[in-house]
């Protein structure tokens, strides 16, 4: 089966979107990220494995630069997206945030109305001019979140009240309605089922025809399902990155592949 | 026997029980305490607790049941024909009250014998300087009535005395005997003495049911009273508040009530958006170094006695007030004000909703915050539309908590506010609350048969009853608000 | 579907560096909400400095006096005429005029009006105070020689008097006083400059009885200090260990049912409950069912108890849950029962957060007022009450009632002596709460 998934994949190269150089990241005394340089592509899934605690959700969310909200963080070198450097004193984080959108580990839906959850992005960022449109967006969002069916006739209800599985694609929904360019995600499935987490690595495959995923997960497996681009992260050092199959295939490091064969881990 | 002996005697049996037990226990284990169920002390703690416990309950319950049986006696005792009226039966039981606490004096100081005492009578109206050469002040010249039924009471008293002096040695000697003969080495003393300090654990903390009913008693009953007295329509529904000492009072409820809650409304319209806002500051935005110092500050607020806040207004803001607004704007030229006590109220309140909603806004799950961020909200859009909406339950709970202080607030009011009962939408006006009006009827010299002192009880009930009511709404919106997020 | 999965292009697109109008828009509405929270912080702080600049510019006075310096003497002969009189402060008052126009004479401002006038400067006390040294000074019988004794007095000058080296008290308002002339004035700017008139230190603030309406010079706050102690002894005797036995149970010993959520539900909301209600318990039950005199201490102090209780409870409590259940099990590992546990071990380490939150529980009940108005505290009272336990049942003041008490009278003075003893408040209630906080550091364990 994975072999098959994977021969259908359009491996194509694509441009560049996030590119980023000597990334250091401090929690305090404590050195998380450790020189990191990394080319990240348009419309590709790219996968971040490693054993826990190895930077990976740590790099993820200097992507969109979530980790301001921490006071102890600090992070140093460059990360240039569409060849702005994010970290530039005159990016805002706010604009920046809306470009990059990003999913989280546990689905986390405001306790709003489905519709109120996914029409809080466009109406902060002022995306709809009148009801009518905002109305579309939604739609649109929960259609592209693959969840449209499922709720429709019920978008006053809370979104606490929904299944884990839904919840995280009401949280993908509302991720995707903002119009981002890239769409991080954390450990999107380690909160759900297999048959949610299913519909959720379904789903992602479909957003690459025209966002920039970026994922971290814990499952090799699901690495190897979704993402055309592999990096393995290992005590905070970026070890190998590269095509997926080729790194679960045919590792050039020693530890990427006592990662895969399950030694270290 | 003077109570304070009878409570010697029986400390002194009681460390004298465990003395002995404690010895008696080893002896029976032959000096070896290895050979002995517990410890040595706990054999000895057994018989100081059986010694000292029941009879101490018995005195205790003694003291406190024995005037209310007297009282009952002594009051049936006086004739119908000397006491046609309520009245005039109570003022009656004051004579009789003074005449027996007299009589005892009297006894005790040696100047007169039991016998003489018991055999005055109140013959040719020579009663009163009788007295008064013995130490007793009699307003008037006492009837037969009120000699005779203070006899009964001095005789009730004495015999009750010697009955209770009887009965609580006997239950003193019988727990040291009881308590020495079960001291032996094979008997489990320590389980037995720690289900004796569990019992006295139990209890004290049935003080704070006991607390509760002895609220509600003393004021119920009271209550009960004054709408014997008075209609209790008109307490509830007239809109005139006007006591008079002679009779004839109005006292409708409604004008406290409207000041009580308009000068709640004022303070809670200052303390809300201060006290909140200061909260969501320290909370999201402020720095740890600014937190360090703000925080303690503004509680610093909550420290201080509401004496202070009450003088704070009555020689500071009240003149302010009538000063720059109140007088300029043609609006009144009293001091106390509504305005006055509603803002000084809210600075009180300020310390009191800020750390409140502290709490709950910190409760609030970091991952909504971060799905708000992720989303490219700024810090006040994260604030304003996800945290406080997830917070309101909670933020709510407290506004109601805030809510019961303010209309259950004293000091502030009978310093800031006024005295006048009035019904008036003008806030540079005085007007005054449920609790002025308790402390006021309660205050100085007052006669519990009067329904202008009993409409205190009233007023303290319903008082009760609001901020009761109020708390436990609070308090379960609270718990609901932080089980959600557990 | 395609239609639904083609991104709309609405300015995302351009370049992160450049802020749109949107985004400085939402950027001007932060700054402005940050504003207001800082407002809010700055305006609470700056309300408590309000309060206590108030307060303190209101009563430091209250600390300084005005006192009439005047050398008195007296002959055995004078004593005994006066101790021998109907009205004795008043011939001691006579005594002090002679002696005021020799010291007038002195300096320099000496006739019959100005004699009458200065006697109306001194306060109302200066005849008792030298009669207290005169009694004690007195032989009998009265020797031959009679030399006669001396001493320099400082008596306290009239609250006006007081008042107008304050600047309570001005021309103006001295010509509307019935208790005060201009003239009496100008005379005391004299004897100020003449040195006779000082203003000085005033421990008598601190040590003397409350004193009548007309006396506001000798109003001090010793009855209010020693009930005031006397009330916080009995809450500290009775709150503490029932407090803690009830907290011992239904920490570690209550079955969970309805009666121990019967209790806790109780204790929650007797903390809430407003404080003036349990004035009335205190009216009802302690004085109208159990019969113990109005004003006392004792009552004062079983009602403050019965406040204090749920603070302390609540506490304790938390001070019990936060001992690890780690200790308890080693301690029930050797053998111990569960009494000896909690005995032994677990009280022990609660300890500091007990005593915290009782210091704290104590602070509250010092400065309560309501519930003790309506037990008789605000009753005018000048005597000391005796040593515990007896004085327990004496009338006496409390330092918050006694605030209430001179915020009641006319003279303004009053307010001075009030605003002067609610800083006095607020020094014990300081003391506590950073002693509270000291323990609390000082032994204050991370598990």
């Amino acid at each position: 089966m994975k072999d098959s998934r994977l021969e259908d994949r359009d491996t194509t190269m694509n441009d560049t979107k996030i590119s980023a150089r000597g990334v250091q990241v401090h929690y305090a005394d404590n050195h998380a990220i450790k020189d990191v340089d990394v080319e990240i592509q348009d419309k590709t899934v790219t996968a971040f494995i490693g054993p826990s605690g190895c930077g990976k959700t740590t790099f993820l969310r200097c992507i969109n630069r979530m980790n301001d909200t921490i006071d102890i963080c600090r992070v140093n070198g460059t990360i240039e997206i569409d060849g702005e450097d994010i970290y530039d004193k005159r990016i805002d984080p706010v604009q920046l945030r809306r470009k990059v959108g990003m999913v989280f580990q546990k689905p986390n839906p405001f306790p709003k109305s489905i519709y109120d959850n996914v029409a809080y992005g466009p109406k902060i960022h002022g995306l709809a001019r009148n009801k009518a449109e905002l109305d579309e967006i939604v739609e649109n969002a929960l259609r592209r979140g693959a969840i449209w069916d499922e709720v429709k006739d019920r978008l006053d209800a809370p979104g606490t009240g929904l299944s884990g599985g839904q919840q995280q694609r009401i949280c993908i929904a509302r991720a995707v309605a903002t119009e981002p360019e890239i769409l991080l995600m954390d450990e999107p499935c380690s909160a759900l089922d297999p048959i949610a987490s299913g519909q959720v690595e379904e789903l992602i495959d479909e957003l690459r025809a025209n966002y920039s995923v970026v994922i971290v997960t814990h499952s090799m497996q699901q690495a190897a399902r979704v993402s055309q681009k592999t990096a393995f992260f290992h005590l905070g050092n970026l070890v190998e990155y590269g095509d997926t199959d080729e790194i679960f295939t045919n590792p050039r490091d020693k530890r990427t592949e006592s990662y895969i064969t399950g030694r270290i881990g | 026997m003077p109570t304070h002996w009878l409570l010697a005697i029986i400390l002194v049996l009681a460390a004298a029980g465990y003395a002995a037990a404690r010895a008696r226990a080893l002896a029976t284990a032959g000096g070896s305490m290895r050979r002995m169920h517990s410890l040595p002390r706990a054999y000895g703690m057994t018989a100081l607790i059986w010694t000292a416990v029941p009879a101490l309950l018995i005195l205790g319950a003694w003291i406190l049941i024995q005037p209310v049986v007297l009282e009952a006696r002594v009051a049936g005792s006086i004739p119908e024909a000397a006491a046609s009226s309520e009245g005039q039966r109570s003022l009656i039981m004051a004579d009789v009250r003074r005449i027996a606490t007299g009589l005892q004096l009297a006894v005790q100081g040696g100047g007169l014998g039991w016998d003489e005492a018991l055999a005055l009578t109140a013959d040719g109206g020579s009663l009163r300087t009788r007295l008064a050469d013995l130490g007793i002040a009699v307003g008037e010249e006492p009837g037969p009535a009120a000699l005779d039924a203070a006899q009964v009471w001095v005789q009730i008293e004495r015999v009750g005395h010697l009955a209770m002096t009887g009965v609580v040695l006997a239950a003193t000697a019988a727990g040291f005997a009881l308590s020495l003969i079960r001291a032996r080495a094979d008997v489990n003393a320590r389980a037995s003495v720690e289900r004796g300090i569990l019992v006295l654990l139990m209890g004290t903390a049935l003080v704070a049911i006991l607390t509760t009913v002895g609220i509600v008693m003393s004021m119920v009953f009271e209550t009960v009273d004054f709408f014997s007295r008075y209609s209790w329509t008109e307490f509830f529904f007239s809109t005139d508040w006007n006591p008079r000492f002679q009779g004839g009072s109005d006292l409708g409820m409604l004008p406290l009530l409207w000041g009580t809650l308009y000068i709640s409304l004022i303070a809670l319209i200052v303390a809300v958006p201060i006290g909140l806002f200061a909260a969501i500051y320290l909370s999201e935005y402020a720095g740890p170094k600014v937190r360090a110092v703000a925080k303690p500050l503004i509680e610093v607020l909550a420290g201080i006695p509401t004496i202070v806040y009450g003088l704070f207004a009555l020689i500071t803001v009240g003149p302010f007030m009538r000063d720059v607004f109140a007088q300029p704007m043609g609006l009144g030229n009293s001091s106390a004000s509504v305005m006055t006590a509603g803002l000084v109220m809210g600075i009180m309140l300020i310390p009191f909703v800020s750390s409140l909603s502290d709490d709950i806004i910190t409760a609030v799950p970091q991952a909504l915050r971060d799905a708000s961020y992720g989303l490219g909200s700024t810090q006040s859009e994260t604030v304003r539309q996800v945290v406080l909406p997830a917070a309101l339950p909670g933020i709510v709970g407290a506004i109601l908590l805030a809510a019961s202080r303010a209309i259950g607030e004293t000091m502030i009011v009978v310093l800031g506010a006024g005295a006048a009962a009035r019904m008036s939408v003008n806030p540079f006006e005085a007007m005054t609350t449920v609790t002025v009006k308790i402390v006021s009827q309660l205050t100085g010299d007052t006669d519990f048969n009067s329904p202008e002192t009993l409409v205190a009880f009233a007023l303290g009930l319903t008082l009760f009853v609001i901020t009761l009511a109020l708390n436990v709404l609070a308090l379960y919106i609270v718990r609901r608000y932080r089980e959600q997020y557990e | 579907m395609s239609d639904a999965s083609a991104p709309r292009s609405t300015g995302a697109s351009g370049s992160l560096m450049v802020l749109d109008a949107r985004t400085k828009k939402r950027h001007a509405a932060e700054r402005r909400f940050r504003y207001y929270g800082m407002g809010a912080v700055g305006l609470g702080v700056l309300l408590l400095v309000m309060l206590l600049v108030s307060i303190l510019s209101n009563g430091l006075g209250a600390f300084r006096q005005t006192v009439f310096e005047l050398e008195i003497t007296l002959t055995q002969a004078q004593i005994t005429e006066a101790e021998e009189a109907l009205l004795k402060t008043s011939v001691y008052r006579g005594i002090i005029e002679e002696n005021m126009r020799e010291a007038l004479d002195a300096a320099g401002v000496g006739d019959e009006v100005e004699t009458a006038r200065a006697m109306e400067l001194l306060g109302g006390d200066a005849g008792s105070t030298l009669r207290q040294w005169a009694v004690s000074q007195r032989v009998t019988p009265v020797p031959q020689p009679d030399e006669g004794v001396t001493r320099t007095f400082d008596f306290l000058a009239d609250g006006r008097i007081d008042g107008y080296f304050k600047g309570r008290v001005t021309m103006e308002t001295a010509e509307l006083d019935s208790r005060v002339s201009p003239e009496e004035l100008q005379l005391a700017d004299t004897l100020r400059e003449a040195g006779v008139l000082r203003i000085e230190l005033n421990p008598g603030f601190l040590t003397m009885p409350d004193a009548s309406e007309n006396q506001p010079e000798a109003a001090g706050l010793g009855v209010a200090i020693v009930g005031s102690l006397y009330m916080m002894l009995i809450v500290l005797c009775l709150a503490l260990p029932i407090g803690v036995c009830a907290s011992i149970y239904l920490e570690e010993f209550a079955p969970k049912n309805w009666f121990t959520d019967l209790i806790e539900v109780n204790i929650s909301n007797l903390a809430a409950v407003p404080s003036i209600v349990y004035g009335i318990l205190g009216l009802a039950i302690f004085i109208n069912f159990m019969g113990l005199p109005l004003s006392a201490p004792i009552v004062g102090g079983l009602v403050l108890t019965l406040m204090t209780l749920p603070t302390i409870i609540i506490s304790t409590r938390a001070a019990l849950k936060s001992v690890p259940p780690s200790i308890r099990s080693a301690a029930l590992g050797v053998g111990a029962s569960n009494m000896q546990t909690v005995f032994h071990h677990v009280l022990p380490l609660a300890a500091p957060g007990i005593l915290t939150g009782t210091i704290i529980g104590l602070a509250q009940a010092l400065g309560e007022t309501a519930p003790l108005l309506l037990i008789g505290m605000v009753a005018f009272v000048q005597d000391y009450p005796d040593a515990p336990p007896e004085g327990l049942f004496d009338p006496a003041s409390a330092l918050p009632v006694q605030v209430y008490n001179w915020t009641q009278r006319a003279d303004p003075a009053f307010f001075e002596r009030a605003s002067g003893a609610i800083i006095v408040l607020l020094v014990f209630l300081a003391i506590m709460n950073v002693t509270a906080v000291l323990l609390r550091r000082r032994f204050e364990r991370r598990w």
